[in-house]
């Protein structure tokens, strides 16, 4: 009871080990270089997501337009290349700053105007799929222009697919900000306690409005990353992609009312439901039962994060 | 003074009431007693027992010994609150026990509501009707329709009124009911209590204000201590007496005596006809180099806006501030970079990050320090929360410990830390002890008193009256925010501030 607590990656990590062992002993083609990296690669477009994500989160609030802001960006983005004739890099620039401008409006809606950002990011959700109804003229466009866009996410670097490099470059950023900068402090603990942070000199609507704009980037650059991979783009191409994200943060213990999160540990939790998806997949077991199978291990995860499953440790999470 | 015993004649009785909080006994042996029909007034100072009392009579905590009759019943050991609002007692809570988004007449009926006798579902028309009824009889500005988010808090107080008459009540207790009440608002309320008395409604009535007690009660209780001091009968009723019953002869063992001294020293602070429409008013004084400066003065009396309008977290309307010499207009960042700290009134909400760690609550307001562009060093960090433990005794001293995990005490004294690892020149502080065991207490006063002799300016509000005489070189006593009267140059009693903080004026100051 007096000792460190764990942290959240170490006690993922714990379970994650013996998840593994399981679907190795169980699947033969389980550990393979080939199959661990097409799993680390499906959870690059969620890694990519949560990188940003997780900052309304911490702070207590939520971005539920991540999908919308998503699909949204690989329109623009092509409109920019295909129709405008814009260069192929400052097409993408301009699409990040498109996407962390929707962001900064959420954020200010929200800090600001003082309406839970549930409703905020929802009401989001809509007009942004809207707007990108209208822009893509409700049609699904193929991408087959410029080379250099596609081999963004199809092309390989050392034998890895380039999004994971990606991904494992935002993750490892946000990381940092979260755990080693003076923002990621005030991120904590605005989320810990508004009042309290305010009186020793952290300014909430700040944070707030910094932590949307950066929650709208990540989108952005995961629309543009989906884009060039899939090479079509489409309103509805992310659609739902939010809740993998929550998903993936409630599992890496992102707290549910702030003050208390991991990138890595959200990293850690989407490669989770992925291994659980493709383990199930190698044993053949029906697609049906996958969301019975994620369902469960979201609880145990909430559990476990709430200082539950783990004998006498029950002191180290909550207040 | 015998009056007259008859048991009839008394609504509640209570004998031997004891109960004490892990070892500490905050009643003891006390008997209280309620006639039909009288307004009583419960007083005493923070920590006498008040509180304690009102919640073992509404149920809300049980009693380690003693009996209680209510009205004629034995009230059981076993007395929760369901079995005190059965028995017609009822408590007017501030606004806490309404719900928002419900209206007027749903929240009067809450739980009784009139039912069709069929379908068993609620008859809308006959609620509205009886509260149309209900308010009409006491005449309240009320209307049944009214949600309870759109009106005043006074309106509120009425509803709770009116929930407590449709029980039937027979006892309304009322703690500090005009604390936030406008003037007006008062009277209204002190008609409405002779109006319940009128009907043979007891009332019980908690307050620190004097005048309202001198004019209002019959009977006077006054708790000191945990221990019962005296009933005043209705002509024994004076202010003075009361305060010099609530404070006692205890000046020897607390040693509330204490020699004030004005400091010398050059002027940190100048305040000059600072304002704050409706929560104070033209108040003027300077705060010196290495003053303790306390400020005395009732609940509501404006001494929590005062300071935090001077450390920049409310605006001001009025006046001007100078801080070391300089025209100052106080933002909170401003005040923590130019060396200004501020221990907030409320700990729990406004002190602490109850869920980060110890060593993150003391780097939040020094993150101009451990990470001056923008990256935290963790070495300064860790440095400096290191220097807090072990500077205020934190325990345990573990730098990775939640906030939310420790002691009243020892949150305290991460929030002191929080400041006394910076370079401070001034610092404001709320309330600093309220809740906290005896030896984290002592422990503040040390570092309260080290900080004055290294010459930081202390700017000290509490109502914890031998804290403030023995913390403090001078005192300024408020009252309905505005200047009362400056205590300097002279023995300095508790019993003195809380007159003053009262309305009593003193002849001269010896």
């Amino acid at each position: 009871m007096n000792k460190k607590p764990i942290a959240t990656e170490l006690r993922l990590a714990i379970v994650l080990v013996p998840l593994m062992a399981v679907l190795t002993i169980l699947s033969p083609r389980f550990l393979t270089l080939d199959n661990l990296t097409n799993v680390v690669w499906s959870v690059c477009f969620i890694g990519i997501l949560s990188s940003g994500a997780i900052y309304p989160r911490i702070t207590g609030g939520i971005d539920l337009s991540l999908g919308s802001t998503a699909a949204l960006s690989g329109i623009v983005v092509d409109l920019f290349m295909n129709r405008m004739g814009i260069p192929w890099i400052p097409s993408i620039f301009l699409t990040v700053v498109i996407g962390s401008l929707v962001g900064l409006f959420n954020g200010f809606i929200v800090a600001k105007i003082k309406i839970p950002a549930f409703v905020v990011t929802m009401a989001a959700k809509t007009y942004l799929y809207g707007i990108a109804l209208v822009v893509s003229q409700g049609a699904m466009l193929a991408i087959l222009e410029p080379k250099p866009f596609i081999l963004i996410s199809t092309g390989r670097f050392l034998g890895l697919p380039n999004p994971i490099y990606i991904m494992v470059a935002l993750v490892i950023t946000s990381q940092f900000v979260l755990r080693r900068t003076a923002f990621g402090r005030q991120v904590m603990a605005v989320g810990s306690n508004e009042v309290a942070a305010r009186l020793s000199g952290v300014d909430p609507d700040r944070v707030r409005l910094i932590s949307y704009t950066i929650s709208g980037g990540t989108s952005a650059v995961g629309g543009v990353i989906l884009a060039s991979l899939t090479q079509q783009v489409f309103a509805a191409a992310a659609s739902g992609i939010e809740l993998d994200v929550m998903t993936a943060l409630v599992i890496g213990g992102t707290s549910a009312v702030g003050g208390r999160g991991s990138v890595v540990g959200a990293l850690i939790g989407a490669i989770m439901v992925a291994f659980i998806i493709n383990g199930l997949n190698l044993l053949n077991v029906p697609n049906l039962y996958q969301p019975i199978a994620i369902g469960t291990v979201i609880i145990l995860a909430l559990l476990l994060n709430e200082g539950y499953l783990v004998p006498k440790r029950r002191t180290l999470s909550r207040a | 003074m015998a009056t007259n015993d008859i048991g009839a004649d008394l609504l509640l009785e209570c004998r031997s009431i004891t109960k004490s909080y892990s070892g500490h006994v905050v009643l003891d042996a006390v008997d209280f007693s309620v006639r039909r029909g009288e307004v009583h007034a419960l007083v005493g100072e923070n920590g006498a027992g008040k509180s304690t009392l009102i919640k073992i009579i509404t149920g809300a905590t049980g009693r380690d010994s003693g009996q209680m009759v209510y009205d004629g019943t034995v009230v059981p050991m076993e007395h929760l609150r369901r079995d005190a609002e059965a028995l017609g007692i009822a408590v007017i809570y501030q606004e806490l026990s309404l719900i928002p988004g419900m209206t007027v007449a749903q929240n009067i009926f809450l739980g009784k509501e009139p039912l069709r006798p069929l379908t068993r579902l609620i008859d809308v028309r006959k609620l509205n009707d009886q509260a149309r009824d209900l308010i009409e009889r006491y005449q309240f500005p009320l209307k049944p329709g009214d949600l309870i988010d759109d009106i005043s808090i006074a309106q509120r107080q009425l509803v709770e009124i009116l929930k407590a008459l449709s029980g039937k009540a027979s006892l309304m207790i009322m703690d500090e009911p005009t604390s936030s009440l406008t003037k007006t608002e008062v009277e209204m309320l002190f008609k409405i209590i002779a109006l319940l008395k009128s009907e043979g409604i007891s009332v019980l009535y908690i307050s620190h204000r004097m005048e309202e007690v001198y004019s209002l009660s019959d009977r006077v209780t006054v708790l000191r201590d945990g221990k019962l001091v005296k009933v005043l009968d209705k002509e024994e009723i004076s202010p003075e007496e009361i305060i010099r019953l609530m404070i006692g002869h205890k000046l020897e063992e607390k040693a509330v005596q204490h020699e004030l001294s004005p400091k010398g020293g050059n002027v940190v602070l100048e305040v000059r006809g600072l304002t704050s429409v409706g929560k104070f008013e033209d108040l003027s004084f300077d705060l010196h180099e290495g003053e303790v400066l306390g400020i005395g003065g009732l609940v509501g009396s404006g001494r929590t806006e005062l300071v935090r309008a001077l450390y920049g977290a409310d605006p001001f309307d009025a006046g001007t501030i100078r801080y070391l010499g300089k025209e100052w207009v106080p933002s909170v960042r401003k005040s923590i970079e130019g060396g200004i700290g501020f221990i907030p009134e409320e700990r729990r909400l406004q002190g602490i990050l109850a869920t980060q760690s110890i060593t993150r609550n003391i780097g939040i307001p020094n993150l101009d320090r451990i990470a001056p562009r923008g990256i935290v060093s963790v070495k300064e960090e860790d440095r400096r929360a290191a220097r807090g433990i072990e500077l205020l005794n934190v325990k345990p001293p573990r730098p990775e410990q939640l906030v939310g995990n420790l002691s009243g005490g020892n949150q305290q004294k991460v929030v002191l830390a929080k400041w006394l690892v910076r370079d401070l020149k001034l610092i404001f502080i709320d309330e600093p002890t309220v809740g906290i065991d005896i030896g984290a207490k002592e422990e503040i006063y040390e570092h309260i008193r080290a900080l004055s002799a290294r010459g930081v300016s202390v700017l000290l509000v509490s109502s914890d009256l031998p804290e403030l005489t023995r913390l403090s070189d001078r005192v300024i006593v408020l009252r309905q925010g505005r200047f009362f009267h400056e205590f300097r140059e002279c023995v300095l009693t508790g019993e003195k501030i809380l007159r003053a903080a009262s309305g009593i004026r003193e002849g001269d100051d010896e």
